[in-house]
């Protein structure tokens, strides 16, 4: 047995094991330095600096000092920095290649702090250059909004296309035109004298006796002429009024039409110039969009960031497998209250220093491989030191357990003592305001889908700009002291369709209707007036005129009636005159006997009365003498 | 340092019987079959130094077999999975991941569970194979060993000068 052990052996094992632990030891710090400022670079495309990486065995782990991340959009401030980050391993794990920290611990992290050097990776440099350019073409936009003017009336009505001229021009087209068509026709229409000349012509041939056969014969034959031209007299008036019909509703739709148009066109201007409330409609995305934009951006840039060092699918994780040479083998897993994923950070503790106060971050199970470790990952921020804010707290869950996995970020914010926030239009701030927000967004399948509401209160806004719109939309924010803002995003995660939306566009509404109502009534005043005038010069001469055309129809009217009287009479038959005349003479020679009978009679009567009389005297008297 | 080792190398190949070869061999094949960095091989590598064996034997034994195991590593993956997915076998494996000794063994590693075992199975008829050719031919096989490149680079290196120094 002796001749098979060689103690000698073990001590040689030692030694080596030894040797290649102290080489380890000695190399493993500056390689994790390198790789965090190799793999580091590349996430934050940006220059990722580390001062020194230092192993320690008691515990197991290493503290990382003077981490700097410089931001890749303004390369001469950091990100984030920090002083250092002790990170605290688990031995086990190691030896199967398995990175699982156990605690993090990072003292004073800060944000935004300033660079002497540029972060900015050389690749960088001929990008940023397009982004001064965009930027620069955006502040132009901002100062075209801050000069908007409202031009004057002349101004309005000299460079718009008026209706009002359009339709006076149709107008007095169809009035010249009309005017001609009724003349003519007017033309061959009797006129007064015409209608008396055919009266007296009518009543010499009606009046009186036929003196002979002959004479009805011509009678007659002249008034068949008479009428041959009183029908062509009712042709002519009937043409006439028909002519003068379509003349007036042509007109008179032409005249509606013109009146109309000086309403139409100011309304249209009214619209075009914005000159009502309807102005402000957008007002809140314009005053909140830019800067709520900036806010989403930055979030959704680093989250694209992050994303790939914080979790993947199950699917990934399996297509990684499945791509992997079936040689290199893999580890199964089984269930267990401990699973070790390759890497695992089970808790991290961060303390950020703010310029508005301390922040406390907390991370739990930031893994590679979520479904071995069965637990989504899980980061809360809470700002209840914070200055300006009573309490806030972001919840980011990261479930990438199964697919698809889903990342959720919750955010409350109460009481934030909003100041000095730079609106970028027209060089309003919201000044002072008590802000509540709300907000919810989740990620699944590579799709944004978040909401959030903001509750503005005690608003105070300041307007600074010199502009008429400046100064206008300063005096309608004063009135405003407070409002929602709820904006939504949703749609691609690389480009998602930002809305925003707030009742302070309804309160700037009413506002501005406040504020623009006089100077909308004055406004709208100068231009009605010219309007008017220039209504009154297409219709105020033809007004007259279309005055004639209502009294020529009488006339047409009366005349077609006068021509149709005289139309309608008639030559006597001669026969008939004659016996006419015989029974008239008849009737007339009897009258005249009935006339002498009933003299006669009468003149009888009276004498008979006067007897009568006569004898009663008589009597009387004979009677007075009796007494 | 160096003079150190050179002690300790000395006293290990003072005595090279067939089996200490043959063993040698066997216990190469373990490490080949298997992925270098696991606490099995560490366990095999210490009884490599421990026991009385050829450790140039051992070593040339690895590089050798690493190249067939460029040709089994597929096959031993695929066995290890059929194990690791065994119903009659979950509730072991289970047993076992719940232990941290195991689960540092990488016993749940297709290729490690599957190399160790074509590794365990053929150790014994390597060995049984090696002793017996290192018995009829244990001459000329040292001297076919003294004349490899590997021996001579290792002989003409300064730590080996310092062995040969040491030894003599």
């Amino acid at each position: 047995m002796k001749q098979w052990i060689r103690w000698s052996g073990l001590a040689a094992f030692i030694v080596i094991s030894l040797i290649v632990a102290a080489l380890f030891l000695f190399v493993a710090g500056p390689l994790i330095e390198k790789g965090i400022e190799t793999f580091g670079s590349d996430a934050a495309d940006a220059k990722v600096e580390v001062d020194s990486v230092s192993l320690s065995l008691n515990p197991l782990g290493f503290v990382i000092h003077g981490l700097t991340v410089a931001d890749s959009r303004k390369p001469m401030s950091n990100v984030l920095q920090l002083d250092t980050a002790t990170a605290e391993l688990e031995l086990a794990p190691l030896f199967l290649g398995k990175a699982i920290i156990r605690d993090l611990a990072v003292d004073n992290l800060q944000f935004n702090t300033a660079r002497t050097t540029s972060g900015a990776l050389e690749k960088k440099a001929a990008q940023e250059e397009t982004v001064a350019e965009q930027t620069a073409e955006k502040e132009n936009n901002n100062s075209v909004l801050k000069n908007v003017e409202l031009p004057s009336a002349d101004d309005i009505l000299a460079r718009e296309s008026l209706r009002t001229e359009h339709a006076g021009n149709e107008f007095q087209q169809s009035y010249a035109s009309h005017k001609n068509a009724v003349d003519n026709a007017l033309r061959n229409v009797p006129d007064d004298k015409a209608l008396s000349q055919y009266e007296q012509e009518l009543k010499v041939l009606t009046s009186g006796s036929f003196k002979s056969l002959d004479d009805f014969k011509a009678r007659k034959k002249k008034l068949d002429e008479l009428k041959a031209r009183f029908k062509q007299d009712k042709a002519a008036i009937a043409s006439a009024r028909k002519t003068l019909a379509d003349a007036r509703s042509d007109i008179s739709d032409k005249l509606k039409a013109l009146k109309a148009a000086p309403g139409d066109d100011l309304k249209s201007i009214r619209s075009k110039y914005q000159l009502n409330a309807g102005g402000a409609a957008n007002m809140s995305a314009l005053l909140f969009g830019e800067q709520a934009g900036e806010w989403a951006e930055k979030a959704l840039y680093w989250y694209e960031k992050v994303k790939p060092y914080l979790a993947k699918d199950e699917q990934e994780n399996a297509a990684q497998e499945t791509a992997r040479a079936p040689r290199d083998g893999r580890f199964v897993h089984f269930p267990s209250a401990d699973p070790w994923p390759g890497f695992l950070l089970r808790n991290a503790q961060l303390t950020a220093n703010t310029a508005s106060g301390n922040l406390l971050i907390n991370a739990q199970d930031i893994t590679s491989e979520p479904s071995v470790l069965g637990r989504p990952t899980r980061i809360l921020v809470n700002g209840s030191g914070l200055k300006q804010v009573e309490d806030m707290s972001v919840d980011i869950v990261l479930d990438h357990r199964k697919t698809p996995g889903t990342d959720t970020l919750t955010l409350n914010i109460k009481d934030w003592q909003l100041r000095d926030m730079n609106l970028g239009v027209a060089g309003a701030k919201l000044a002072s305001s008590l802000v509540q927000i709300q907000g919810l967004a989740v990620v699944s399948q590579g799709k944004l889908n978040a909401k959030s509401d903001a509750q503005f209160g005690r608003a105070q806004f300041r307007s600074q700009g010199k502009t008429t719109f400046a100064k206008e939309l300063g005096l309608a924010l004063e009135k405003v002291q407070q409002f929602d803002v709820n904006a939504s995003a949703s749609g691609k995660i690389t480009g998602p369709d930002f809305k925003l939306g707030s009742d302070l566009d309804k309160q700037l509404n009413a506002a501005f209707g406040a504020r623009l109502k006089d100077k909308q009534a004055e406004l709208e005043a100068k231009l009605q007036a010219k309007l008017d005038q220039k209504l009154q010069r297409y219709i105020g001469d033809y007004a007259g005129k279309l005055g004639e055309f209502n009294q020529l129809e009488g006339t047409l009217e009366q005349r077609l009636s006068k021509v149709s009287q005289l139309a309608g009479q008639n030559l006597e038959d001669y026969q008939a005159q004659k016996e006419r005349e015989a029974r008239e003479k008849s009737e007339r020679e009897k009258a005249e006997a009935k006339a002498k009978l009933d003299a006669e009679k009468a003149a009888a009567k009276a004498e008979a009365e006067r007897k009568k009389k006569e004898a009663a005297e008589k009597a009387k008297d004979k009677l007075k003498k009796l007494f | 340092m160096l003079s150190m080792l050179a002690k300790l190398l000395k006293a290990l190949n003072s005595e090279s019987a067939p089996g200490q070869i043959a063993l040698a061999f066997s216990l190469a094949l373990i490490v080949a079959l298997t992925p270098l960095m696991s606490v099995h091989n560490a366990l095999i590598v210490l009884l490599a130094f421990i026991l009385r064996i050829n450790l140039s034997a051992f070593f040339l034994g690895v590089a050798a077999f690493s190249l067939l195991a460029w040709f089994i590593d597929p096959y031993a993956a695929r066995l290890g999975e059929s194990l690791l997915a065994n119903p009659a076998l979950v509730d072991t494996w289970q047993a076992m991941y719940q232990n941290d000794f195991w689960r540092m063994t990488a016993f749940n590693h297709s290729l490690v569970l599957g190399g160790l075992i074509i590794g365990l199975l053929a150790a014994v008829p390597v060995f049984v194979l090696s002793k017996v050719l290192i018995n009829l031919y244990r001459h000329r096989l040292l001297a076919w060993f003294n004349k490899l490149k590997i021996a001579q680079v290792l002989k003409a290196s300064k730590f080996y000068n310092l062995y040969k120094s040491i030894a003599e």
